[in-house]
């Protein structure tokens, strides 16, 4: 169920990115053929940025694709190696509440007192919010379910899932 | 407890989570979290806790929301966007073929070709390890075939991908400029001369290695006729087009950076597809392969601004800004202080951590100097792209390595990244000190 739902949150995230892609190119012909803006566009990118980098999270954190420093914790034995991976799960768990709790005030907020962004067309601020909320709430759910089945992992000797981890991003 | 003590005590919180393997993103949000709730709890004297849960969720939201809420940062995605699908319709390949059709028949022509085409690679997508990792699994693999000593097939494409952090475009430079709020477009364009001078660099390596130990480089006594040559470098057309419309364009002045991804990601997808290289599914592919790149690199960019934004409020950058003031160190002794931490840390984190790690502290000192910060993040880039191949954390070297498997060990490698390490500092020293290097172009742009 959640990995269905993260693969569809996925598909939505490429769906934003081909969007704005398309958006940014239409807008810079327009400009350079018919010497017209199209409305909004900076604001309908922003938003679609949002749905980009914050659906996948959840995709991310279970391909375990958050870049660590592993040259220390490399050189203790399995067993530990997959503690520390799972403690890293719960500091994680811990870092993405705040977000959470202020992304579900500012989404109430702005759904409540109507707030938008100045422009053409006066685009609604709150989906943005509402993607930001679902996308970090979904995240922190994920590492919820990681960290009670790396528990469990370890408490069979299975410690294959510490070996599991980014190559870099740069 | 004042807020410099707490700043101090944070520092030290987050190299130690950073030692037991905990994310740099979680790493970062986490500890600027607590740090910021501490300073606002026990700001009046008392203890505050629910003003400092407002003050703490307030500053964490804003400074992550902002951070990804941005049009100029959707280049971040596009580019990374370009490179997949380069890569998936061949545009990056072919780069390399042209190079290698045209360096057969001299000695050490096939590691020529290799570095030449990580530099094509490098003109069209941001990512070092990308680079190494796709040209890797291309380049290496021949040259161990045709007998080429495992050092020199090995240590020409690790060194190599590294020219994808300082050929535009480069994600390393959009996320300095992120920090430093400095121009993006000014940035990539001050890349291309450092950037060209280390691949000719790197050329000159294989060249003299070749030169004094002929048999590391068997020559390809397979005959090519200046047809196929000439077809082979008609063929990488598509990657000469992206290239020029990305440089020219910001150069020219004509469109921005982000617009230029856009451009050039449209472009490519338009090539591939007419050149029947792209099919719907693997276009898919490509842009989830970007969607989950970008969400780890944007989370740890999140992270960094939190803990950016809870530095200021602790008040150490100031003061340390104030301890290197008092103890009068020139300019040398400065920017020779701060090579050599960066190379220290390049030896052990990821670039992407070392600059957020860093920059906070490193930027409010180097602008108290009158440094131009366009100059220096050519210096600090060229700093994180050594560290992306010194032992004993080499990134760049372990793609290498998993690529090659048992053909090439680590230690070979690292054999053979000596030489152009010897490189690397001299450019970098260079860059130093002359810094119309970097400069030249972006200062005569329209």
């Amino acid at each position: 169920m959640l990995k269905a739902l993260e693969t569809f949150l996925l598909n939505l995230a490429v769906a934003a990115v081909i969007a704005l892609g398309l958006m940014i190119t239409a807008s810079v012909f327009s400009r350079a053929i018919f010497n017209v803006a199209l409305p909004d566009t900076i604001v309908i990118v922003r938003e679609l940025m949002v749905a980009a980098i914050v659906l996948p999270l959840a995709a991310a954190t279970l391909a375990r694709s958050h870049v660590a420093v592993e040259f220390l914790a490399n050189r203790l034995p399995p067993r530990a190696q997959a503690w520390l991976a799972v403690f890293g799960s719960i500091v994680g768990l811990f870092a993405l509440m705040p977000l959470i709790y202020a992304g579900g005030r500012e989404f109430a907020h702005n759904f409540t007192s109507g707030g938008f962004f100045y422009g053409d067309l006066e685009l609604p601020k709150w989906p943005g919010r509402l993607i930001f909320l679902i996308g970090i709430s979904l995240c922190w759910l994920r590492l919820l379910v990681l960290v009670v089945q790396d528990i469990r992992a370890i408490r069979a000797g299975d410690y294959s899932f510490a070996d599991t981890h980014a190559e870099g991003l740069d | 407890m004042d807020a410099s003590t707490i700043g101090l005590i944070a520092f030290a919180a987050v190299l130690i989570l950073l030692a037991l393997r905990v994310p740099i993103s979680f790493t970062l949000a986490a500890v600027a979290a607590v740090g910021t709730f501490c300073i606002f709890a026990f700001r009046t004297g008392t203890f505050m806790p629910e003003r400092a849960i407002r003050a703490t969720t307030s500053m964490v939201f804003s400074n992550s929301f902002d951070l990804i809420h941005s049009y100029d940062l959707s280049m971040i995605p596009l580019f990374i966007a370009l490179g997949h699908i380069a890569y998936k319709a061949d545009i990056t390949t072919r780069i390399y073929h042209a190079a290698r059709v045209w360096l057969s028949a001299v000695p050490g022509g096939v590691a020529m070709a290799s570095v030449m085409g990580c530099g094509g690679f490098s003109a069209i997508t941001g990512s070092s390890i990308a680079c190494a990792s796709t040209m890797g699994r291309i380049c290496t693999p021949e040259m161990l075939r045709m007998g080429y000593d495992n050092r020199l097939a090995t240590a020409s494409v690790a060194a190599g991908g590294t020219l994808g952090s300082l050929i535009p475009p480069s994600v390393l430079f959009i996320i300095y400029g992120i920090f430093t709020e400095t121009s993006i477009n000014r940035l990539f364009v001050a890349g291309i001369l450092p950037g060209l001078l280390t691949l000719a660099g790197f050329v000159l390596v294989i060249f003299i290695w070749v030169k004094r130990d002929p048999a590391a480089a068997p020559v390809d006594t397979a005959e090519i006729s200046y047809a196929d040559r000439f077809r082979a470098a008609a063929l990488a057309w598509p990657a000469f087009v992206l290239f020029i419309v990305i440089i020219g364009g910001i150069y020219g002045g004509i469109f921005t950076a982000t617009e230029a991804a856009a451009v050039c990601l449209s472009l490519a997808v338009l090539i591939g597809v007419l050149q029947r290289k792209l099919t719907l599914t693997s276009i898919w592919e490509a842009f989830r392969e970007t969607c989950l790149q970008t969400a780890s690199i944007f989370f740890i960019a999140a992270g960094a601004k939190i803990f950016v934004a809870f530095v200021a409020l602790t008040g150490v950058a100031p003061a340390i800004v104030d301890v290197v003031t008092q103890a009068e160190l020139s300019v040398f002794w400065l920017l020779l202080s701060i090579a050599l931490i960066y190379l220290l840390l390049g030896m052990f984190l990821d670039p992407i951590g070392i600059m957020v790690l860093t920059l906070p502290l490193v930027v409010p000192l180097v602008e108290t100097y009158g440094m131009d910060l366009i100059w220096f993040g050519v210096v600090i880039i060229k700093l994180l792209e050594i560290g992306l191949i010194t032992p004993p954390v080499g990134l760049n070297v372990f793609v290498i390595a998993n690529v090659v498997g048992k053909d090439a060990p680590i230690d070979r490698i690292f054999a053979g990244i000596a030489r152009f390490l010897s490189v690397d500092v001299i450019v970098l020293i260079l860059l130093m000190a002359f810094p119309v290097i970097s400069l030249l172009l972006p200062n005569s742009m329209m």
